[in-house]
């Protein structure tokens, strides 16, 4: 018999919280600045020096939290996690390990196999980053220096329940807590740019089984695709050795994403953590975690439900559009200005997204505005121009500040409508394809639609196709 | 003993106006005044030097006072070896003195010198600019051979600074003087702490304690079968914290890296055993030790402590204050090792654990008496003056 074996998996992700300044000092939170720039004594250590945490940081991290139905803790702490490494010279990390800002919580998401599935958060702290190593060749001496700016910017780390079973569902959740994070404001979540690191804990057992076993952590992923390949590397290494007989020990594994497979880097640490005796207690009172959750926007399921219910969208098409906030808020702000929430998604999703994306712009400070888009797809509704020239239309506006009525105007793209102009051009395209007119007048669908193109070719593309289509058959 | 600072402000007084106008103050080289070295005695910071005042300095040059310069002291100011503290004052060099007090030192080195010696209460004063060990346990003390002087200090030097969020978020406390009516105060004495004295000095330690009573004082006396344990906890407790802390004093950035290293890691890790001093290197390899191998055993002082602290609080809901010898005569053969300083220091590291203020008196310690402190619970610190000054003036008025 061969034995099934089936994969448990949680995840360790660290995200980057974009708060002006340092988590323990005033320092701008800015680590790709010139090289320690970004330094003050606390932030480096030096005797004398006393951390003071940021309200921000914290107000942003309780926000998060909240974003994922986590309870904030009415007291947390910061410990020391003792380690002594040259990125981190004081010695200790100042990290939440015994008394975290919040427990609970979860994500829900739509497995491989169409199952909708809750996967739950452990608890939520608050961490500071440590400094960043750089090593460097002087002439033929290699040299190792330290850059501080990333030391004490603020971070948290959510550490979740062993649910996950596959590597899709590991990524479906990332995928889903960015979207998340990135609508509460706390963090942009990009693994690309490193404000998200993930970590996979991961072991096997038996199918049907419920024993936890000894479990490796997989680290090194920088984007999601590597998180679920890695995995799912991990997932083969370890059937295979267990298969062949050999026990998994306790290690972290470095992924590499060139060869694509995990090696071994080092036992997994497990150092003290002491309780700091600097940096107070955090109280939260009840008060102040309502407050909190009064400035929790409204969240991406939440919305995608209320897309459904009040635009008539499907569920994929209000999943898509408010998955991202910026693409949600220009949504609205198109329904707002009595156009279609149908031709609003899509001339947004499948013309202005792409050509924002093009010049490099956010959706946000476009000069594209809401309002200018939304006055030129009224024209479109209003007949006064066609598809085509809406199309071209869009391009000019990322030009100027010129509106569409202007750039329809100046350049010609008003629509014929005209059904004697029409007639004429009409006239002049049955004389030129008899053979054409044949084709239809045998039943030959195509060819009505060939003849349409030459009257719009003719128009130089501003007859209204809708009316030319009419006359034509009419003539036929 | 000849005295010299270890370093002496360069620059000349300068007539400033304020409570603390012309006033000289030593201070030791874990307080950082912008400029000065501040290695805090330790080669691991060799070569340091302050890159801003302290709270405390900024403070008590604001209101006029002038810093002398400061006095040698033991690696971080633990312990007492080799350190000149409360000698500037006893020789008149310096009207006050400014140290930190993690064990006692404030007060001891007070009490062996014959001056009065104050530990304020824990929190009350920015940790803003000093080098710390100990950070539950420290506070900024004062030596001061008039209780005036430390009164006007504490007032300067107390309160919110809003750079140390450990401190309270409460208004500058109110340092003047109360009134005392000995008919009307209780003082307390714990019987376990006054049985540790040996037979001589526990008669004269009652001697003062009668002359309390004679004044119209209520003295009552307390069981804490427990007394023993506040140096235990303070042992484990406190090098835990001091080994955490002096990670930072890597003697990379600053100090004296050590040679030899085949890579940077090992350079950090030679670097930072190589410089302290071995009194210290046993704290901190004790407080490692607690860390990394018996977690349980801290955990268990940190609920003794929490204990202790109840303990004491609810003797105070039954006394005003409370009485303990300063120095134990016991512990002056032994001069090495980190038992010579838990038993040097053993009536002291009680207000430490617990963070109350203690005022520390050389109460007739001519006549070889181990002095007396005058404790009272967390920020009463207005009071515990109060009580000494009234002490000092009734002896001295009897004279």
């Amino acid at each position: 018999m061969i034995m099934e074996f089936e994969a448990v998996i949680g995840l360790e992700i660290h995200v980057e919280l974009n708060c002006a300044t340092k988590l323990f000092c005033d320092c701008p939170n800015n680590p790709g600045d010139e090289p320690n720039a970004n330094t003050c004594p606390t932030c480096l250590w030096f005797p004398g020096a006393v951390p003071r945490l940021s309200e921000e940081a914290l107000k942003k991290a309780a926000l998060l939290c909240l974003g994922f139905g986590a309870e904030l803790q009415p007291v947390s702490a910061f410990d020391q996690k003792v380690y002594y490494y040259p990125d981190l010279p004081k010695g200790y990390q100042l990290s939440q390990a015994h008394l975290p800002l919040s427990r609970g919580g979860g994500i829900e998401i739509t497995n491989e196999e169409g199952v909708t599935r809750r996967l739950r958060i452990h608890h939520i702290h608050m961490e500071e980053d440590v400094a960043k190593l750089v090593h460097e060749m002087e002439g033929r001496t290699p040299i190792s220096l330290v850059d501080f700016n990333r030391a004490g910017a603020p971070l948290v780390e959510i550490v979740t329940e062993p649910d996950f079973r596959t590597p899709f569902e590991a990524m479906e959740f990332l995928k889903a807590l960015r979207t998340q994070v990135r609508y509460v404001g706390s963090s942009e979540c990009s693994m690309e740019n490193g404000t998200m690191r993930a970590d996979a804990n991961i072991s096997i057992r038996p199918k049907g089984t419920t024993e936890l076993n000894t479990k490796v952590e997989v680290k090194n992923m920088n984007s999601i695709k590597h998180v679920g390949d890695a995995i799912a590397y991990e997932i083969k290494r370890q059937t295979e050795s267990v298969m062949a007989g050999e026990a998994v020990t306790l290690h972290t594994r470095l992924w590499d994403p060139d060869k694509k497979i995990t090696s071994p880097m080092r036992a997994k640490f497990e150092g003290p953590c002491v309780p700091d005796p600097v940096v107070p207690v955090i109280e939260l009172s009840s008060e102040w975690i309502d407050e909190m959750r009064s400035r929790l926007p409204e969240m991406p399921s939440e919305r995608a439900e209320r897309f459904v219910k009040q635009y008539g969208l499907t569920g994929d098409e209000a999943v898509y559009l408010s998955s991202d906030p910026a693409t949600a808020r220009y949504f609205e702000e198109l329904t707002k200005q009595a156009i279609q929430p149908r031709t609003a998604m899509h001339w947004l999703i499948t013309q202005l997204i792409p050509a924002v994306r093009e010049r490099g712009q956010e959706l946000d400070n476009s000069n594209v505005t809401p309002e200018r888009f939304g006055a030129l797809l009224k024209m479109l509704g209003r007949d006064e121009i066609n598809a085509n020239a809406a199309r071209e239309v869009v391009i000019y506006m990322f030009d100027g500040n010129e509106s569409p009525e202007e750039i329809v105007k100046s350049r010609g793209f008003v629509q014929v409508s005209d059904e004697a102009a029409l007639e004429s051009l009409i006239d002049q395209v049955l004389s030129e394809e008899p053979a054409a007119v044949q084709d239809v007048r045998s039943g030959l669908e195509k060819a009505k639609g060939f003849l349409v193109g030459q009257v719009m070719k003719l128009s130089k593309g501003k007859a209204n196709p809708k009316v030319v289509k009419e006359l034509l058959e009419k003539r036929l | 003993m000849e005295f010299d600072y270890f370093f002496r402000n360069p620059d000349l007084p300068a007539i400033d106006d304020g409570p603390l106008k012309g006033l000289n103050i030593a201070i030791q080289p874990n307080i950082a005044v912008k400029g000065w070295p501040s290695d805090a005695g330790s080669r691991a910071l060799s070569g340091y030097t302050a890159l801003e005042d302290s709270t405390v300095i900024k403070r008590v040059k604001d209101a006029g006072a002038y810093i002398g310069g400061s006095t040698r002291m033991s690696e971080f100011g633990f312990g007492l070896n080799e350190s000149h503290a409360g000698e500037a004052v006893k020789q008149g060099v310096a009207d006050a003195e400014l140290l930190l007090d993690m064990t006692g030192e404030a007060r001891v080195a007070a009490a062996e010198r014959g001056v009065p010696g104050y530990k304020p209460s824990y929190g009350l004063i920015s940790r803003l600019g000093l080098t710390n060990l100990i950070p539950s346990m420290e506070s900024c003390g004062v030596t001061s051979k008039n209780i005036q002087n430390i009164r006007n200090i504490l007032a300067v030097i107390a309160g919110q600074d809003g750079l140390d969020f450990s401190m309270p978020d409460t208004d500058r406390p109110d340092f003047r003087k109360r009134e005392i009516l000995p008919a009307k105060t209780t003082i307390g004495l714990i019987t376990e702490a006054v049985n540790m004295l040996p037979e001589k000095e526990r008669g004269l330690f009652q001697a003062s304690i009668n002359s309390l009573k004679d004044s119209g004082f209520i003295i009552r006396e307390f069981s804490l079968p427990d007394f023993h344990l506040f140096s235990l906890v303070h042992s484990i407790a406190g090098s835990v914290e001091a080994s955490s802390c002096a990670g930072r004093y890597d003697s990379v950035r600053y100090g004296e890296r050590a040679p030899g290293a085949k890579n940077w890691n090992e350079m950090y890790i030679k670097s930072r055993g190589a410089a302290f001093g071995s009194l210290l290197k046993c704290f901190l390899i004790q407080g490692a030790y607690f860390q990394f191998e018996q977690y349980r055993s801290f955990e268990d002082a940190c609920r003794i402590r929490a204990r202790l602290l109840k303990e004491m609080d609810n003797i105070y809901s039954h006394a005003d204050f409370l009485v303990f010898p300063a120095l134990n005569p016991t512990g002056t053969e032994e001069t090495e090792g980190l038992s010579s300083i838990y038993k040097r220091f053993s009536f002291t590291l009680f207000a430490n654990v617990t963070g109350q203020p203690v005022l520390c008196l050389p109460v007739a310690s001519g006549a070889g008496l181990p002095g007396v402190q005058l404790a009272g619970p967390r920020n009463s610190d207005a009071g515990v003056l109060t009580l000494g000054e009234y002490i000092l003036n009734r002896r001295d008025g009897g004279k």
